[in-house]
């Protein structure tokens, strides 16, 4: 036999159902704009009927409904949609930081311009050529010193430059470990805090939402790879779990201690992240994991941090001292343009003489050439006696240190004899810039001319530049298009959740309206009921 | 698919952000009018505009010393025109001393005025351009003739001083194309140097001293002087003549390099407008589109 007043349960259970659908969703609502929020959803399930089957069961047709109840809170989220977005997000930090250090390395060559090292060596030809025709005009000479002053600091500003950002890189090298750090720091932290929660039968979802948006943040950093594990106790089935977290390589298997976070043992702190630099050449060497250190080479997991360490520059052999790198491959391109132009303009400047020797000399051109460009180094001949022969090579001279040697501007050996009318040598100063047979080394051998040279390292900055940005668009993409999907999942939509609250009211109020119906029944039962004749 | 508020707004501000990128881009290109400005907007077309940079530069600086080759032939050719109207001058004088008319008294006087014009000669020697001796070889510092006329007590006279020789020339190069030199100056060692002009001193001396067969002999060698200029002339048109021709086709070069400069770099200004405008509506209609889409939610219409 049913209970009079089991309706009014019912109707009450109804009440509080909808009640709880509607906080939820004015949870969402509030949320409705909140970064990496997923909306929320309350399990309605209905509660056990009556009567339960048992030997003393009352004698009912059939089970009776007993209503509704909230049973639990969940988040709608994709989590392979998670693991997608991931993936492109760490492809896509690495391209924006590479498309970044890119962009900064061409603005500082500046090329092609009318202020660049290539248009500041065309002037100094040109006025090279100019004073092939007046050797023995001062201002022709006094223009050619001071041009080639001005390839000397563009030289030097180029590489001060290239010099400035590769540190700035280095800062930011540094920003972003400490950056991942405490994401993992962060994350752990949330796993505890979700180990408290979920052994107790309940779902924190908004800790679930803090945690997968460290995540998101960390796998812009590097790349990374997720598995949870269950936190025990009474957990739902739901339940997420604790999260482990690996740094893996492009193919996603896990690099050299990689695990940063073990799930299964919450107790220890993540590992930290640690940029070891050479000492020889300051750049990159390798990374500590922990207390393991692990070689750049074999620190493959792509991401901002690998960028900036590709950008940077790296050494893979600390007993070879070679470096790799963005900044360091156009700064030793720079420096050996300089040293081979250098050289070979010192040598076809100090071969040519002719007259008597320099102490005695009258004439402009009255001794033989010395250093036109130095290292640096203060004190070396400017001029010496006739028939020394050329100077010796400057193995020294690079980008950052090529200046000028010549002071006085009767020392540029314009000539190839006594006369001071001689230009013949300007010619041959100015053929430097455009003879092809000057050697810039390497196997095999790169035989070609200053300008060209120039031109392919520019070149191949700008494919390179070109190549990372045209990524960096395809990987944004691709990270759009994942997050389009996920928020297409789980993000709140307000007309839905006006419908649904609609909804909810119309139920809730149906559930009140149910309650007076009973009442009235039980009221005709109670109140006007056994009063026959009265 | 399910669509989001959130989403709406969001593809809105990504479409409109890539808009205003590609405005962006067509403003670069109209305001710099190139249609790159990076190595990496299209690294071929930033190598070979280098390439042609240097290329336009190098012409340039190759018809600046042509105009320093003009200037030395048409000087070396004014000098060696004076000094042809001179001979033809001191021709004239000596063909009246040879007429055997003339008075011992009458002799002198032209011998006179001859003498004065081997000094003109000596400093047409001198000529310079800017402050370079163009017939001293590329020694252009030094004067080349150094004259001294000593007269003797009878009125003939010696010269004394120095010359330029056939050694002392030597050729004053101009680059003007990769690899071509062009020597601008002229040879005068059989114009200015001490033996032709010896040769008018005896002619002078055979006027002062009145002797037919002297002025004679000197009227010839005038003869071959004469010639020698005329050579000398000859040479310098041939080389002007050759000049001209490079400067022609370094005329050609320069609009040609200049052509491939700009067809390779410079942004068509008509082709980038219509993009512009093109861009313009979209991205006028993107704004008009997402302002009605982002206003209205389902909560306008419920009471």
């Amino acid at each position: 036999m049913r209970s009079s007043f089991m309706g009014l349960e019912t109707a009450k259970r109804g009440m509080y159902t909808q009640q709880a659908a509607l906080s939820v969703l004015g949870h969402n609502i509030a949320n409705a704009n909140t970064a990496g929020y997923t909306r929320q959803r309350v399990n309605v399930k209905q509660t056990s009927a009556f009567p339960n089957v048992g030997f003393d069961k009352p004698y009912l047709p059939g089970q009776m409904g007993t209503g509704s109840e909230a049973g639990s809170i969940q988040r709608i989220r994709e989590s392979f949609l998670d693991i997608q977005y991931r993936s492109d997000n760490s492809q896509l930090g690495y391209y924006a930081s590479r498309t970044d250090a890119l962009t900064k390395m061409e603005d500082i060559m500046n090329e092609p311009s009318e202020q660049g090292l290539a248009k500041t060596m065309d002037r100094f030809w040109q006025s090279l050529q100019d004073l092939s025709v007046n050797p023995s005009n001062s201002g022709a000479r006094t223009v050619v010193l001071e041009r080639a002053k001005a390839v000397a600091e563009t030289f030097n500003y180029v590489s001060g430059s290239l010099k400035a950002v590769q540190s700035d890189l280095q800062n930011q090298l540094e920003v972003e470990t400490k950056n991942i750090n405490s994401l993992l720091n962060q994350i752990q932290n949330v796993n505890r805090q979700i180990a408290d929660v979920e052994p107790h039968g309940m779902l924190p979802n908004d800790l679930y939402d803090e945690r997968d948006r460290l995540l998101d943040q960390l796998s812009g950093l590097v790349k990374i790879k997720t598995s949870y594990s269950s936190s025990g106790g009474n957990s739902l089935s739901s339940a997420e779990g604790k999260v482990t977290v690996d740094l893996v390589d492009e193919n996603g298997s896990v690099i050299e201690s990689g695990r940063v976070i073990d799930g299964n043992d919450i107790k220890i702190d993540p590992k930290q992240l640690k940029v070891n630099y050479n000492t020889a050449t300051k750049l990159v060497e390798s990374v500590s994991i922990g207390n393991n250190t692990v070689d750049v080479e074999k620190f493959t997991t792509s991401g901002k941090l690998t960028s900036l360490i590709d950008s940077y520059g790296y050494t893979k052999d600390p007993l070879t001292n070679d470096t790799n790198g963005l900044y360091p491959s156009m700064l030793k391109e720079l420096d050996l343009i300089a040293n081979t132009f250098a050289n070979e303009f010192n040598k076809v400047h100090s071969a040519y003489f002719a007259g008597p020797p320099a102490s005695t000399a009258t004439n402009l051109n009255d001794k033989q050439g010395g250093y036109f460009f130095s290292d640096g180094t203060a004190g070396l001949p400017e001029d010496q006696v006739v028939g020394s022969g050329s100077v010796a090579a400057l193995t020294t001279i690079n980008a950052s240190n090529i200046k000028v040697n010549i002071t006085n501007v009767n020392n540029i050996a314009a000539g190839l004899s006594t006369n001071d009318g001689d230009g013949q040598n300007a010619l041959k100063l100015a053929e430097v810039m455009r003879r092809n047979d000057l050697d810039f080394g390497g196997t095999p051998k790169t035989i070609t001319s200053i300008t060209s040279y120039y031109q392919g390292v520019v070149g191949s900055m700008g494919v390179q530049s070109q190549e990372a940005e045209r990524l960096m668009s395809n990987s944004a993409i691709l990270v759009d298009a994942v997050d389009q999907n996920r928020q297409s999942v789980s993000s709140v939509s307000i007309d839905e959740e006006m419908t649904e609250m609609v909804k909810f009211q119309h139920a809730y109020n149906a559930a009140a309206r149910n309650i007076t119906a009973i009442d009235e029944m039980l009221d005709k039962v109670i109140n006007s009921m056994g009063i026959v004749g009265r | 698919m399910r669509i989001t508020q959130s989403m709406i707004s969001n593809n809105m501000l990504r479409n409109l952000s890539s808009s205003y990128s590609k405005l962006d881009k067509f403003n670069d290109q109209l305001a710099t009018g190139k249609k790159i400005n990076r190595p990496s907007d299209d690294p071929v077309i930033a190598m070979k505009g280098m390439y042609y940079r240097s290329d336009v530069t190098q012409i340039e600086q190759y018809q600046r010393n042509l105009s320093e080759a003009y200037n030395w032939i048409e000087s070396s050719d004014e000098a060696l025109d004076k000094v042809g109207s001179t001979i033809q001058r001191m021709r004239d004088l000596a063909v009246q001393g040879a007429s055997g008319t003339n008075s011992k008294e009458s002799n002198e006087a032209l011998a006179l005025e001859i003498k004065q014009l081997i000094s003109h000669i000596g400093s047409i020697g001198n000529t310079q351009v800017g402050d370079k001796y163009v017939f001293n070889g590329t020694n252009t510092t030094q004067p080349p003739v150094d004259m001294t006329i000593n007269t003797a007590a009878d009125g003939t006279i010696t010269l004394g001083g120095t010359y330029p020789t056939a050694t002392s020339y030597s050729p004053f190069n101009v680059s003007v194309s990769l690899n071509v030199n062009v020597a601008v100056n002229t040879n005068p060692s059989n114009i200015f140097d001490q033996a032709t002009l010896q040769k008018i001193v005896d002619l002078h001396n055979g006027l002062q001293s009145n002797d037919p067969k002297a002025i004679q002999t000197g009227l010839g060698e005038l003869d071959n002087i004469l010639q020698n200029v005329l050579a000398a002339r000859t040479q310098i048109g041939a080389t002007q003549n050759r000049v001209e021709m490079i400067d022609d086709r370094l005329g050609t070069q320069e609009i040609i390099a200049n052509r491939i400069m700009s067809d390779n770099e410079d942004a068509e200004i008509e082709q980038v407008i219509t993009e512009l405008k093109t861009q313009e509506s979209v991205h006028n209609a993107a704004l008009g589109v997402g302002a009605r889409i982002i206003q209205p939610t389902l909560l306008d219409f419920l009471r």
